[in-house]
């Protein structure tokens, strides 16, 4: 049986749209011109990152996009999708992120899992990703389109690195024994004014589901979770819309809170 | 012309009672300069008609207290409805004695003992509990202006609660509706105005303003932590809150 395989051209052209639009900061057209499966999407985003693994970005993790019900009916969806982290995404907490520096700027509150053991396996149990699972950290994502106005659908954040632009991490570890990923409660506050809230739940019914999702996954496509990575693993409430100046707070039940900051923008 | 409130009062009652929808108050004759005031007279006139058959007032729920309802219907305060003792709907509901019902996760406090001043209502406080309140607008299609809302007791059918905890920091309580074992909403109790306990204060206050003392033994449901979604007859619905345990009714 033959596929109807995407031309190598058309992953390289759609590469070459986004890698443009990350290095001008200046957003592009969507790519689903050129890119319309997921399949396909993934070579864009694997090839965006060849490109950086080669200028010598570190991976330090993953992050796991699409996990609430909410965000699948909107793009007609029955899975989530996975980008890449680089270190130099990583901000400490309270740290301020240059203007610009996130393309379209929205946060979102998750559920960080850090790694101390390999997830190689063809396929994961909980009992695999618990023990591998070193601690908790609450996070907050700073997700970025390259897309204009964010216009996407599942094939345009895909090969755009599932949206990923910054991220923060707390800076006090949890035991997975010692908080209920499930039943946290969430909330976003800027300025003391609540923006979003939810609940682990909302993360594909538990966060370490989604973690299970990605570490079959990775497999699957060849770059395996190894020790040490990060796992961002979903969204617990509504994205924010972030603007210049904003400092958010996120506070998770059980796991703690982390903070952001967005630079004024430069007169 | 001016506002009837006793026959807007029965008009609700006999609308609940017959599960048939009404029209707005505020389309209805003299309904346009309905104010809040009135619409709480309106509302008190029907617990006074319940309480003449024999029902007797066991707390208050609080509505609109997430910013975006408040947004959503123009208002910057909460309001609130009283409970009897013919709302509870613990085990079982018939959906067939509400015109259209629709179930929402709350968290509930139980006071204990007198509350002397708004301020203090939290030394009242003897237990908190995960609960979850049965709506049911006596208006078709659920919709209304803040004052038919208010004269229709914030919507108020039924509701039930878990076993009574020690109070607690509720905060940020995760919540979850479950509708035949599947999620079907969730949240944090953050959602209810930054935290329930503001929401419980915010009762006290209200109703010391009203007039209303809250009693030992009276409830409290503080608002909902998502939004509401229909109730389905034929159906096991459970709410789970952190270190709550859950609330459950079975429908028919």
């Amino acid at each position: 049986m033959t596929q109807t395989a995407t031309p190598a051209t058309a992953v390289e052209r759609a590469a070459a749209r986004l890698l443009r639009a990350h290095e001008t900061g200046v957003p592009c057209d969507p790519v689903r011109d050129l890119v319309g499966s997921a399949d396909a999407a993934y070579a864009v985003q694997e090839r965006i990152t060849e490109t950086w693994l080669d200028a010598g970005r570190r991976l330090a993790g993953r992050k796991i996009g699409l996990t609430s019900a909410a965000v699948q009916r909107q793009l007609g969806v029955d899975s989530p999708d996975f980008g890449m982290l680089f270190a130099d995404m990583a901000v400490p907490d309270g740290a301020e992120i240059p203007a610009g520096a996130v393309p379209q700027a929205r946060a979102e509150a998750e559920v960080a899992l850090v790694l101390e053991r390999d997830l190689d396996h063809e396929r994961h149990t909980a009992a695999d990703l618990i023990r591998a699972t070193a601690f908790a950290l609450p996070a907050i994502e700073v997700a970025g389109s390259r897309v204009r106005d964010w216009d996407i659908t599942l094939a345009d954040t895909v090969a755009d690195n599932a949206s990923s632009g910054m991220y923060v991490l707390g800076n006090r570890p949890v035991a997975l024994a010692d908080v209920d990923l499930r039943l946290c409660g969430m909330v976003v506050e800027r300025r003391g004014e609540q923006v979003s809230t939810g609940t682990g739940a909302a993360c594909l019914g538990h966060p370490l589901n989604a973690a299970l999702w990605l570490a079959d996954t990775l497999v699957r496509v060849g770059r395996p979770l190894r020790a040490g990575d990060t796992v961002l693993t979903g969204a617990l409430g509504p994205m924010v819309a972030a603007a210049p100046g904003d400092v958010l707070e996120a506070r998770i039940d059980g796991l703690g809170d982390v903070r952001v900051a967005f630079a004024k923008e430069t007169p | 012309m001016s506002f009837d409130v006793q026959a807007a009062a029965a008009a609700l009652d006999r609308a609940a009672r017959d599960r048939a929808p009404v029209p707005r108050l505020t389309d209805g004759p003299g309904g346009a300069g309905l104010d809040a005031a009135t619409a709480y007279a309106v509302q008190r006139a029907g617990i006074d008609l319940r309480v003449g058959r024999g029902e007797r007032v066991t707390g208050v729920k609080m509505g609109f207290t997430s910013r975006a309802k408040m947004a959503q219907m123009g208002v910057d305060d909460v309001i609130w409805g009283l409970l009897t003792d013919a709302m509870p709907a613990e085990g079982a509901l018939d959906t067939g004695t509400r015109i259209h019902p629709r179930v929402e996760p709350e968290i509930a406090f139980l006071i204990g003992r007198e509350v002397t001043s708004p301020l203090a209502v939290e030394a009242a406080v003897d237990g908190v509990a995960v609960g979850f309140e049965v709506l049911d607008s006596r208006y078709a299609g659920f919709s209304f202006a803040l004052p038919d809302v208010i004269a229709d007791n914030a919507s108020a059918s039924g509701y039930g609660v878990g076993a009574w905890h020690r109070p607690r920091d509720l905060a940020n309580t995760g919540l979850l509706l479950e509708i035949d074992g599947r999620a079907v909403a969730t949240g944090s109790a953050a959602a209810i105005l930054g935290d329930p306990y503001r929401s419980l204060r915010a009762a006290a206050r209200l109703a010391a303003a009203a007039g209303v003392a809250l009693q030992p033994g009276m409830v409290v449901l503080a608002g909902a932590a998502t939004a509401a979604v229909p109730l389905p007859a034929g159906a096991h619905v459970r709410v789970v809150g952190a270190g709550l345990g859950a609330a459950e009714v079975t429908t028919r």
